[in-house]
């Protein structure tokens, strides 16, 4: 009976399920926006055409909600879906997603080290940090820490929802080295510390949810100054609008492919895993939407003006690679004091 | 003669079928919200051996030591991540720690010294206390985090500061439907009036306006005000041009913009009960009383306003009610400061992944709604409307 509410929780996406059962499409989740515009021209159009197959999209937007619901109903609905690192691993743990076996996926030797996990193919790099937009800002900013100048920028200012990003960020404004980052933040002195460089600028900021929020109060001059992902903002530039993306102490992470645990077509979706991992394919997605290959080939056959907006080479010399271990460990401790916080 | 009783028994169970179906569709996820909030399976089933250990003694000893690495032990790999994810909530660091215990439990001396030499964390009373509270059957783990009442480490209970954050927003969620139930009623009463009472046209116009309003998706009415209010928004515009402030005013991302926001989505459900009222009441009554020598605004007060209230009464309710669970035009149009608590119940259900924590606080604002409902039937009762004097409905 207690599963109730969990099935109710689905009963659209079986619903879905049901009408399409038997031989479905190949369904793919994927974060939506041009992100996944992207991802459709350079993989799924391709892919499908050569197998001669139809493919489906849908949305995701992080968490483990539709995973644990698909596991426990027995009703998959999805065959591939795109994930942050914290959420793969956890899912990957838990059995959520097959467990494949990385001798079947073609490419392996040319991805970053960091792309290869258990139950994910590691395929899109993202870059989180400062923005701003050129029009409104006056002088522009040159360090993490000039987003806590309000004397000299003052108005509000955007940050992600939750802890996760921002706690690092804030701790390399105040002076930390990125290598240093999570060793300070995995004690309570570092946690305070962290909480007390946000106090002197808590009553200017204001949260985004999705990725899209902080290109538009940039473009509508609702901030000074944003937490961001660089691709938006690339994207932003080329649209024509005044906005840049600072390169100081930004942090990286990496995005995977995964399967569903028992996905009807996972023959089919592991076949689109090497798809996805070859150089040429990679550099056409980031060429559109520029968040980095991890095809370490790929920026080379990009043209150079396109690869110097990846989160890639010099970019990210003063940068953090985002630690999944750190937050599926910490991350309900600090995501409490963070709400706590927010709410005081 | 029993038999066309039977008969007439099966008739009535018949009669009485939609109405039960109803009841039980109603209650029963009522009832496995509820169960959610409390029910520990997923954690007590997996330990067996420790649970009936700490149920026979109080002592983490090692025999205790001994039944948590059989219990790990006997957990397929994926059970303990999932187990180690739910002590997580609690303590971090309890996923690792739960997961790699697991792996490696053969090597590790069933003995509360060789789980200590194998990772320190479990010399920590923390550690076990994580354990033993949560291989029960029942957990009150999510109603103490949201009541921030937890039990001291020495016996009794305590409240740390800080940890009454969700009564904070349970508290900041009845404020902000206040103030957007006063706020629709002040401006919904006019246009009820003149809906009710003008002139066909004026009629026609008012009852069209709210109408398109009342059609219109919320999240576009809601996105409407973002473009409205923002900095660089229409008003700010206009109130630069006509010189009357030079800077653009912060009239989005706070209070000011919520409750305006809130206001307009929930205008009509004021307005439409106010106007089935209004329309009720005989335009006789207040001739009659302007030609016994009342004033305009006496007979206003005593003759029209008191009639009125049944329908100010059920559109405030309807608006306090429907303003309790609004999730979308906070996040849009709030500040951090100005989220509700059914922001909160998305966020664990669909980040968080803790469905417990997510009933308990959806049961929060279903006691809220409760509340709410025996105020207003109190206050029914004290006003002295019932079904006999009520006259209008």
């Amino acid at each position: 009976m207690f599963g109730y509410m969990k099935l109710a929780a689905v009963s659209a996406a079986a619903l879905m399920a049901a009408q399409a059962a038997g031989a479905r499409d190949l369904v793919i989740a994927s974060w939506g926006g041009n992100y996944q515009d992207a991802q459709r021209g350079a993989y799924f159009e391709p892919f499908a055409k050569e197998k001669g197959i139809a493919f489906t999209e849908t949305t995701y937007l992080g968490g483990l909600a539709e995973l644990k619901t698909m596991a426990e109903t027995g009703d998959v609905t999805w065959d591939l879906v795109i994930a942050e690192g914290a959420d793969l691993q956890v899912a990957c743990d838990e059995g959520l997603l097959e467990e494949f076996d990385w001798n079947a996926i073609t490419g392996k030797d040319e991805l970053m080290p960091d792309a290869v996990r258990p139950c994910g193919v590691g395929n899109v790099v993202i870059g989180t940090g400062l923005a701003f937009n050129k029009d409104t800002v006056g002088e522009a900013p040159t360090s993490l820490a000039d987003f806590f100048n309000t004397e000299k920028w003052p108005g509000k200012r955007g940050m992600r929802t939750g802890p996760m990003f921002n706690l690092e960020l804030v701790l390399m404004a105040d002076g930390v080295a990125p290598s240093e980052v999570y060793n300070v933040l995995g004690t309570p002195e570092g946690l305070d510390r962290a909480f007390a460089k946000l106090d002197t600028i808590k009553s200017d900021l204001q949260f985004w949810d999705a990725g899209a929020q902080p290109v538009e109060w940039l473009a509508a001059n609702n901030v000074v100054m944003t937490v961001s992902y660089n691709a938006r903002i690339t994207a932003a530039k080329r649209d024509g609008k005044p906005l840049d993306f600072l390169w100081a102490n930004p942090i990286y992470s990496i995005d995977s492919w995964a399967i569903p645990a028992n996905a009807p077509n996972k023959d089919l979706a592991l076949e689109f895993l090497s798809y996805v991992n070859d150089a040429s394919r990679q550099a056409a997605f980031s060429a559109q939407m520029p968040y980095g290959p991890t095809n370490v080939n790929a920026p080379g056959m990009m043209k150079p003006e396109d690869a110097a907006e990846l989160p890639a080479g010099k970019n990210i010399e003063t940068g953090l690679f985002f630690s999944d271990a750190f937050w599926t460990d910490h991350k309900d401790a600090i995501t409490e004091r963070w709400n706590n916080w927010v709410t005081q | 003669m029993s038999k066309a009783r039977s008969t007439l028994l099966a008739a009535a169970m018949l009669l009485v079928l939609p109405i039960a179906a109803y009841v039980a569709l109603y209650l029963l996820p009522l009832v496995s919200i509820g169960g959610l909030a409390l029910d520990n399976g997923t954690l007590s089933e997996r330990f067996p051996t420790l649970s009936a250990r700490f149920n026979d003694s109080a002592g983490v000893d090692d025999a205790a030591a001994a039944a948590l690495l059989a219990d790990l032990q006997a957990m397929p790999k994926k059970d303990r991540a999932e187990v180690g994810r739910m002590f997580n909530q609690e303590l971090g660091g309890m996923r690792s720690l739960i997961i790699d215990t697991g792996n490696k439990a053969a090597g590790i001396a069933p003995t509360v010294a060789g789980l200590t030499a194998f990772n320190a964390a479990w010399g920590d009373p923390a550690t076990w206390d994580v354990v033993r509270r949560n291989v029960e059957p029942i957990t009150w783990r999510h109603f103490q985090k949201a009541t921030g009442i937890k039990p001291a480490p020495g016996g009794g209970y305590q409240m740390a500061a800080g940890d009454d954050i969700y009564l904070r927003i349970t508290l900041r969620t009845f404020v902000i439907s206040a103030q957007v139930t006063l706020l629709t009623l002040l401006l919904g009463y006019p246009l009820a009036y003149a809906a009710a009472t003008g002139t066909p046209r004026v009629q026609a116009v008012v009852l069209m306006a709210v109408l398109l309003s009342f059609w219109t998706s919320i999240l576009v009415r809601t996105t409407a005000w973002v473009v409205l209010l923002q900095t660089n928004g229409l008003l700010n515009d206009f109130l630069i041009w006509i010189h009357l402030i030079t800077e653009p005013l912060q009239l989005i991302f706070n209070r000011f913009g919520t409750v305006v926001a809130m206001t307009h989505v929930l205008l009509p459900f004021a307005i439409l009960p106010m106007i089935n009222v209004m329309k009720t009441i005989p335009a006789a009554q207040a001739q009659a009383s302007r030609s016994l020598g009342a004033g305009p605004v006496e007979t206003f007060l005593r003759v029209y306003f008191p009639q009125s209230l049944r329908g100010v009464a059920v559109g405030g309710g309807t608006v306090f009610i429907l303003a309790l669970g609004f999730y979308v035009t906070p996040a849009l149009t709030g500040g951090p400061g100005d989220q509700m608590l059914s922001y909160y119940i998305a966020d664990f259900v669909r980040k968080g992944l803790n469905w417990g924590m997510a009933s308990v606080l959806s049961l929060m604002l279903l006691v809220c709604v409760i509340a709410m409902v025996v105020t207003g039937a109190l206050l029914r009762r004290a006003l002295g409307w019932n079904r006999a004097t009520g006259g209008t409905a």
